[in-house]
């Protein structure tokens, strides 16, 4: 893979089936718990959020399932190895589903592309399967033939119902 | 029911044990809705959430749906959750506003205090006992209904000490959390968390209070964030908040016992109160500024001062000053138990003050983040160990046993680690569980 030019240029418009191989990766990567992989998909400051009402405008003046960036990934990250983490003994599982993807934005001049998909999120632990579901709404930035996630917001079907533990980045 | 004679409930609490049953036996769960859920003051909202004539919110009392909601000369009713013909739950859930309040099954109408106001084909009625001005049939009122600094507390009994007398020393934790603002004023913002556990409510109520655990507990978390942040700082880097927040949780022993515990009347309690794991947070610019042109330099010196942890104000909800921020326990079943988390804005206060809040709330009181699903997970294993039948029917709270310290009026003081609080909260059970509530 040859490095992006050093010098802003236009990019190419990707691809419905790139996109795609993009999303279904990273699914893949969370079932195959490679949180490293995961995380490495995400720009530095990029940012992961799981609103807790639907159509939150913003992360800061109202509460989130989980709103991190690179150093709390980071966290939670070692945690999933740390002995101590008795909510993930024993260790939760995941399958990831990830359809209906449609590139709703692209501008050239950056590369950045906004793209909408739905997701199904299955988690077992201990004798109980959970069902997740709702829309990806992600922020790519293409580099050259590859993506980074500049944000990814997570609209959970039911964010704001009672609800037990969420284990596995959705 | 019989199967619980007063005699043997009191049985099931001794000064230094109670019996497993209290946490696992689905009769002392509606026995407890009664008398406890029944007898107390319960936590029903902020009357900043029905701010206009007509706003309402829908919530419950222990099992009992109510609806808070602000009438038209002002007052704020807490009304049963009831339409006075057939039955129907009237609001049907959550919050909003209306001029009336019509059931969605026949169309009866009731004002925004619970009098019925409409009836369709009312002539039918003719020479009955029902209609309009016959108080029985309107959406009830609770017995009693009482708000301390915008906190609305309802009763479903009609006797009882009064709202402020039953607050007691917890009272001093109100105080404070509204002293916190620039303008003596608080209002509910930003959402919501519930969060459903699969365990008893007092399982909960105890651990807010149970400084043995955090160590333990939350060692993945406190621990894991200490490490990555220390080894992601450069020298010079301002320490992040989050940083801040999470990393006294696996402070030691001994910090968590000069924390201290104060227990009053009522079961009532707090960890801290003149420092806590809140106390090391960066200041805020402009905070202080802005307290001190209200009270002066003295009073903001004092307001500041005190730090208190968790409050429990028994049995319904919790409250942080600091952290401006209520979690409230929503009993289902005796297995089963919600909690609510709510964030309060500081009225006059820079936003940074109301946004930390919202942080730590996301990082501790979330479903989804690393610190509550093993608070949760301790819960759940006590759930399940109680289920066993190995002889040990006791639960322990032996912890510094003869050791508290009682003030005159019945204050009792203990250091942080020990059971106190837990042997308090179930000397105020029996009392409202036993002899039509004693205490009451």
């Amino acid at each position: 893979m040859s490095a992006p030019p050093a010098a802003v240029r236009q990019s190419e418009r990707p691809g419905l089936k790139a996109l795609e191989q993009f999303l279904f990766h990273e699914a893949r990567l969370l079932d195959e718990q490679r949180w490293e992989e995961w995380n490495a998909l995400y720009l530095e400051d990029g940012e992961y959020w799981v609103p807790a009402t639907p159509g939150q405008p913003d992360p800061k003046n109202h509460v989130s399932l989980i709103y991190e960036t690179g150093l709390l990934r980071a966290v939670r990250i070692k945690r999933y190895k740390h002995p101590s983490a008795f909510s993930l003994q024993p260790k939760p599982r995941s399958v990831h589903l990830v359809s209906n993807v449609t590139l709703d934005d692209f501008d050239g001049s950056n590369g950045e592309c906004i793209v909408t998909s739905r997701f199904i999120m299955l988690q077992y632990r201990r004798e109980k399967q959970d069902v997740f579901a709702g829309s990806y709404t992600h922020k790519l930035i293409v580099r050259g033939n590859e993506f980074k996630i500049a944000s990814k917001r997570v609209d959970l079907l039911n964010c704001d119902a009672p609800l037990e533990n969420i284990l596995i980045y959705l | 029911m019989a199967h619980y004679e007063d005699e043997r409930l009191a049985d099931l609490v001794k000064a230094d044990r109670v019996h497993k049953n209290i946490y696992t036996d689905p009769e002392i769960f509606e026995l407890e809705m009664e008398r406890i859920w029944g007898r107390a003051w319960i936590y029903v909202g902020h009357d900043s959430q029905v701010k206009e004539p007509g706003d309402y919110f829908a919530t419950n009392i222990g099992k009992q749906p109510v609806v808070m909601i602000r009438h038209k000369d002002g007052e704020v009713c807490v009304l049963f959750n009831r339409c006075g013909h057939k039955g129907a739950q009237v609001v049907g859930d959550g919050c909003g506003n209306a001029r009336q309040l019509r059931c969605s099954y026949h169309g009866y109408v009731f004002d925004t205090d619970g009098a019925l106001i409409h009836i369709p084909k009312e002539e039918a009625y003719d020479g009955t006992r029902f209609g309009k001005g016959r108080p029985e049939y309107n959406m009830q009122q609770v017995p009693r209904v009482d708000s301390y600094h915008g906190l609305v507390f309802a009763s479903m009994s009609a006797k009882g000490p009064d709202l402020k007398s039953w607050l007691s020393g917890a009272a001093a934790s109100i105080d404070n959390l509204v002293e916190r603002s620039p303008e003596g004023r608080i209002e509910i913002a930003g959402g919501c968390f519930r969060y459903l556990h699969d365990s008893n409510w007092k399982m909960f109520v105890e651990n807010l209070n149970d400084a043995m655990h955090p160590m333990v507990v939350h060692q993945s978390s406190s621990g894991t964030a200490k490490r990555v942040f220390d080894e992601n700082l450069k020298e010079g880097d301002e320490a992040p908040f989050e940083l801040e927040m999470l990393s006294p949780f696996t402070n030691n022993y001994e910090f968590f016992d000069k924390m201290g515990l104060t227990a009053w009347d009522y079961g009532h309690s707090v960890t801290g109160g003149k420092f806590s794991i809140h106390s090391g947070y960066s200041p805020i610019p402009g905070y202080m500024e802005a307290l001190t042109n209200r009270y002066g330099e003295q009073r903001t010196r004092e307001i500041l001062a005190v730090n208190r942890h968790n409050t429990v104000i028994y049995p319904s909800f919790t409250l942080k000053g600091v952290i401006t921020s209520i979690r409230v326990v929503k009993p289902v079943a005796v297995d089963k138990t919600v909690i609510e988390s709510w964030v309060f804005r500081q009225v006059g206060a820079p936003e940074e003050l109301f946004q930390r809040s919202i942080t730590y709330c996301n990082l501790i009181n979330s479903h989804a983040n690393l610190v509550g699903p093993d608070d949760y997970e301790a819960y759940h294993r006590l759930q399940h160990g109680l289920q066993t039948q190995d002889g040990n029917e006791w639960v322990s709270q032996h912890r510094y046993l003869g050791l508290d310290e009682v003030d005159e009026d019945g204050t009792k003081h203990a250091v942080g680690t020990s059971d106190m609080v837990f042997r308090h909260q179930f000397q105020t059970w029996k009392n409202y569980m036993v002899n039509g509530g004693a205490l009451q």
